[in-house]
């Protein structure tokens, strides 16, 4: 088994605010749901008006776009996204 | 971490010069990680040519291009200058056809592979697929583009072929489908335990050229690349006209080259010359020659006047 560095990084609940926080201010209509799944892994749920009529790359890429400082760098606090659905209401 | 000017403009240039462009880690040859070496084996199968950047040798294209995009990962397909997804969504459209119509070309035909698998192999992937199967996890065979094989477990995705077998049901994308067709299996005993045996009949094999077909394929400038795979010392001995000493720099030339280029090597007897031929197949070529008696039989039965050692 590999050796885990421990992250002293902010815990997951507090880091799935932070992705909560960046998807509404780019779209403060929508209702998000983000659940921690593993160390830097997370799942998010978006449902939003504006999803209707998107392609899903197109969908995915709006909520991507909100998150992106949250995943750049060499060692960003979230690093992966295991699932992300979008829906419309 | 803003997307700089500079690096903005030349994806933008790399996207707009190129109709295809795949954002990889490696390149086309020498993919760095599983998801690129996917898409790579799609597009190849569907394209002869089309752009790769390596992300790997410019970080900050790895960077720029998920600012650029809006998409937190790499490998990253543009057609047409437009963003068309990553690696699921690729696999995705390669699944329904719909990739066929993103990139202008016409739907390959899905063939259903028949394999043979003998009874002693049955019985042993039965019970792989007991102890790490389960819940939509099946037996899946794979073939990549130098005809190895490759036997996993994993889930079913919508392209997925079913292999026309006895009774144990193996899946293949349709691109290893299309190089299955005849593939045997079997189980050996090895020092390490039983292993699988694959055995593709579509594989290139090495061919062999006797030195009477090469001196009249040389007549008739038919031979492009005749490889000397034997050692200075010996070349200063004899040569054939017209053959290059397969040297590093030589060997690095020829690597760089189609896969469907005509390759004859010879060497003193044919031994080396087999292994080295045999090395050529593992990188992808498909029309590698071995001469027969090497340059002693050349020397015994077309020019006398080179050199017996």
């Amino acid at each position: 088994m590999a050796l885990q560095i421990i992250n002293a990084g902010p815990p997951p609940e507090e880091i799935a605010d932070q992705i909560r926080q960046a998807i509404a201010q780019r779209l403060p209509d929508a209702t998000i749901e983000v659940r921690a799944e593993a160390p830097g892994h997370f799942a998010i749920s978006v449902t939003d008006a504006i999803f209707d009529g998107l392609s899903r790359v197109a969908q995915q890429q709006r909520v991507y776009g909100a998150i992106a400082e949250l995943m750049a760098g060499p060692n960003p606090p979230v690093h992966a996204i295991d699932r992300l659905e979008c829906r419309v209401p | 971490m803003a997307l700089e000017e500079a690096v903005k403009q030349e994806i933008t240039e790399l996207i707009t010069a190129n109709e295809v462009v795949l954002f990889m880690k490696g390149n086309r040859q020498a993919p760095q990680c599983g998801f690129s070496a996917t898409v790579v084996g799609i597009l190849d199968s569907m394209l002869p040519d089309y752009q790769t950047v390596d992300v790997l040798s410019a970080p900050h294209i790895r960077d720029g291009i998920k600012s650029f995009s809006s998409w937190p990962t790499v490998p990253q397909l543009y057609v047409k200058g437009e963003f068309v997804g990553g690696c699921d969504i690729i696999q995705e459209m390669f699944g329904t056809g719909e990739i066929y119509k993103t990139l202008g070309v016409e739907p390959i035909e899905v063939v259903q592979p028949s394999v043979e698998i003998s009874a002693a192999a049955v019985t042993a992937l039965e019970q792989a697929a007991a102890q790490h199967g389960g819940e939509g996890r099946e037996l899946h065979l794979s073939v990549d583009a130098t005809f190895q094989s490759n036997l996993s477990i994993g889930p079913r995705t919508p392209a997925d072929v079913e292999a026309l077998t006895s009774g144990v049901l193996i899946l293949l994308d349709p691109i290893s489908a299309s190089r299955a067709d005849g593939i045997t299996i079997d189980v050996a005993d090895t020092p390490n335990g039983q292993a699988f045996k694959v055995d593709n009949p579509n594989a290139p094999q090495v061919q062999t050229m006797t030195v009477g077909e090469l001196k009249a394929a040389i007549d008739a400038n038919e031979i492009v690349e005749l490889l000397d795979v034997r050692t200075p010392e010996e070349r200063a001995i004899a040569a054939i006209a017209g053959s290059v000493l397969l040297n590093e720099e030589e060997a690095a030339r020829i690597e760089a080259l189609p896969r469907d280029t005509k390759l004859v090597l010879h060497c003193h007897h044919g031994g080396r010359a087999q292994q080295a031929a045999e090395q050529f197949i593992s990188l992808g070529f498909t029309r590698v020659f071995n001469v027969t008696g090497g340059i002693d039989a050349w020397s015994q039965e077309i020019d006398p006047d080179t050199p017996r050692y």
